[in-house]
C-alpha cells in the first residue's frame, strides 16, 4: 500500500481522516459494524458506515470537494450530481482513499426523525480510542438486535453487551426498540 | 443459519478478554484488522496490473457494493 499506516489500526485512521473533513460541513455519526469493531470485536469488514445530516446540493458539493482535496475519491457513483441524487434517493455512496480499494466509507443521509435524534445525541466514546462521533451504545445495540438482525449484527450486539456488562440501561434499550418499530417501519420522508 | 456453539463461545471469550485487558487487546486486534485490509489491497494491486484487471475490479466492486444479485450498476 502506498499510504503510510505504521502500527495504527487502518480502519481507525481512515475513519478519523474522513470524519475530520465531514465534521466541517455536517453533523455525522459512525454506525453499524464499526461500532462493534472499534470496541474490539474481531471480525473483518470492508466498509464503515457514516450517517450525515441532510445537506443542500451546494453544501454537499463543498464537502465532496474538500474530501477529494484531502485525498479521497468516490468509487460509486463518480459525478457529484449523481452522488447527491443517490443520497437524496436513499441510496448510499462509497468513498475510499484515492487509488486504494479498501476500506470504503459508505455514506448515507439521515432519513427520518430517529436518525435526526441520533445525530443530536451523538457522543465520542473514550474506550474506542477513535476520535469520532457514535450514537449512544444502547441505541447501537437496539438497532442491531431489532432492526438489522443478521447473524453478524446479533453477534456484534452480544460483543457490545459483554463489553458494557452491568453498565447498560436496559429500559432505554427496550424503549428504543419500540421507537425503531414505530418510526423505521412506518415513517418515510 | 445457526452457527455452532464454539463460534458463540469464542465471541464470549474474546469480548471478556477485551473487557478485562484494556491494555492488551488492542495490539492483537490491530494486527488482525490490518492484515486483512493489507492482504486484500495487495491482491487488488496485482489485479490492476493484469489484463482485464480494471474490468475485474469493477465486477468485484459491484459484488461488494450491491450483493450478488445486482448487475450493471458500476
Amino acid at each position: 500500500m502506498d499510504r503510510e499506516i505504521s502500527d495504527r489500526n487502518i480502519l481507525n485512521k481512515f475513519t478519523e481522516d474522513f470524519c475530520k473533513i465531514v465534521n466541517n460541513f455536517a453533523k455525522y455519526i459512525i454506525v453499524s459494524g464499526f461500532v462493534a469493531i472499534s470496541h474490539g470485536r474481531s471480525r473483518g469488514t470492508e466498509d464503515i458506515d457514516i450517517m450525515i445530516e441532510r445537506l443542500s446540493f451546494v453544501k454537499f458539493g463543498e464537502m465532496h470537494n474538500a474530501l477529494v482535496l484531502a485525498g479521497f475519491e468516490c468509487l460509486y457513483p463518480l459525478k457529484t450530481k449523481n452522488i447527491y441524487e443517490n443520497l437524496t434517493g436513499k441510496l448510499n455512496v462509497r468513498y475510499s482513499w484515492k487509488g486504494i480499494e479498501l476500506p470504503n466509507m459508505e455514506v448515507k443521509f439521515a432519513k427520518d426523525s430517529l436518525d435526526d435524534e441520533q445525530l443530536e445525541t451523538r457522543k465520542k466514546i473514550e474506550f474506542t480510542d477513535v476520535d469520532v462521533f457514535f450514537p449512544k451504545i444502547e441505541e447501537s445495540i437496539a438497532f442491531k438486535e431489532e432492526f438489522l438482525g443478521s447473524n453478524k449484527d446479533i453477534e456484534d450486539a452480544k460483543h457490545l453487551r459483554l463489553i458494557y456488562l452491568d453498565r447498560l440501561d436496559e429500559d432505554y434499550i427496550e424503549k428504543y426498540k419500540e421507537k425503531i418499530r414505530r418510526i423505521k417501519f412506518n415513517e418515510t420522508r | 443459519m445457526k452457527r455452532d456453539n464454539s463460534h458463540d463461545e469464542q465471541i464470549v471469550r474474546w469480548a471478556t478478554f477485551v473487557r478485562e485487558n484494556p491494555k492488551k487487546w488492542r495490539e492483537q486486534h490491530t494486527a488482525f484488522i490490518n492484515s486483512q485490509i493489507i492482504n486484500a489491497n495487495e491482491k487488488y494491486d496485482k489485479l490492476k496490473k493484469m489484463p482485464n484487471g480494471k474490468k475485474i475490479i469493477r465486477e468485484l466492486r459491484k459484488l461488494r457494493f450491491f450483493g450478488i444479485d445486482e448487475t450493471d450498476r458500476v
